[in-house]
């Protein structure tokens, strides 16, 4: 059984991303991946949310819609982000 | 914009306003339904006595409306002078209603710097059109009849957004007025995707709506906060930034004034828009519409 608490290899680039475009002092790695990114937790605003959006479709090739499903939750952790670029990338 | 987004998050407002908002969506049916029914003459028989009534019964909109008129009259303002600046305030709020109704040729309305949207909008191109709370944004959509390929959408507070949708409603259910929210994660994406697709995102960034880092800056004489994120958003979202201000010039006179905002940085931006707001409220003292401290 693995540690939810753990990030995983792909959470672990994403987190390094996000924390480079955003020049954050925080580590990736101490990024805990269940945790909230807007708002409370890592204390991101819509501003960050746009900067890791125009990053991620660099680095991954995939676009953040404001329109697609389950907006809230594309944002709610790393894990739901990463699990969200994920599906993008192999649909 | 509407009378119920005028009110600031952080701040308390004054009791005219709340009294307004408590204003049920019936109330606004009822006077919109009364206002267009009488047509924009009579109705503007109520303003004089209205405005005679909150002067005499908001101390705190008063205060705060000589605070501001000493300021930029540089002079002790009188009675009248406040008179004069709720009047203005009642006006735009009235004619809203005529404006959202498409009765546009009720209005004398002079606008400059039109080329510079024109431009815009023959190439498609999104833009952020920032204004403020002074004299009426609601003018910006009789450029639909010069620029009919133009899309506006309105970036507003969550709260903000919700009471606008109610106020259109009540004046006018066929609006297809877009609202991005505020303070939710994907708004900026929205507002970029927007952008992207060539509308035109209006934003009032003279307020402070709670939250946001503030700067402090010279306007009118004294340092006043202004936030920062409008223009955090501006820098980030790379698309040009148009100062928009729809002046009311008394009667049935607007003068809509378009200019670009330059700026490679926060500062720069922030420096020129307090700037220009300055010009502005020298050239229409009337048209402020914050009736709260804006000088701490």
């Amino acid at each position: 059984m693995t540690d939810p608490t753990q990030q995983s290899e792909d959470e672990a680039r994403l987190a390094a991303l996000i924390v480079k475009s955003l020049n954050l002092e925080s580590d990736p790695a101490a990024i805990d991946p269940q945790a909230p990114l807007y708002g409370e937790g890592l204390g991101l605003d819509s501003i960050d949310m746009l900067e890791i959006s125009l990053a991620v479709s660099q680095a991954y090739g995939v676009k953040l819609k404001s329109d697609d499903k389950g907006n809230a939750t594309i944002f709610a952790s790393l894990r739901a982000l990463n699990t969200h670029i994920q599906d993008l990338r192999q649909a | 914009m509407t009378l119920e987004a005028d009110n600031p998050p952080d701040c308390s407002p004054p009791d005219w306003t709340v009294r307004q908002e408590r204003g049920s969506a019936f109330a606004m049916r009822a006077a919109v339904w009364l206002a267009l029914r009488l047509r924009r003459r009579v109705s503007r028989l109520f303003l004089a006595p209205a405005c005679l009534y909150f002067l005499l019964s908001s101390p705190r909109a008063r205060a705060a409306s000589r605070d501001y008129l000493g300021r930029v009259l540089a002079r002790k303002p009188g009675w009248t002078d406040s008179f004069r600046q709720f009047h203005a305030f009642a006006s735009v709020v009235l004619d809203r209603i005529f404006l959202l109704n498409n009765q546009n040729r009720l209005f004398d309305i002079h606008i400059e710097g039109e080329d510079i949207v024109r431009s815009l909008a023959e190439r498609h191109e999104g833009c952020l059109l920032f204004g403020a709370h002074l004299g009426s944004f609601e003018v910006l959509r009789t450029l639909g009849r010069a620029q009919p390929d133009i899309k506006v959408s309105m970036v507003m507070y969550e709260d903000n957004a919700r009471k606008t949708n109610a106020a259109l409603n009540a004046i006018n259910p066929s609006l297809a007025l877009d609202v991005i929210a505020l303070g939710r994660p994907h708004s900026l994406i929205t507002i970029s995707q927007r952008l992207n697709e060539g509308h035109f995102c209006g934003v009032l960034a003279d307020r402070n709506p709670g939250g946001d880092e503030l700067r402090r800056l010279p306007f009118l004489g004294e340092q006043a906060a202004f936030p920062e994120g409008p223009f955090r958003m501006a820098l980030l979202l790379k698309h040009p930034v148009i100062l928009m201000f729809g002046l009311y010039c008394g009667g049935n006179r607007y003068q809509i004034h378009f200019e670009t905002l330059q700026g490679q940085t926060v500062d720069e931006m922030m420096a020129g828009y307090a700037w220009r707001l300055e010009h502005y409220c020298r050239s229409a003292p009337y048209n402020w519409f914050n009736f709260y401290k804006f000088w701490e």
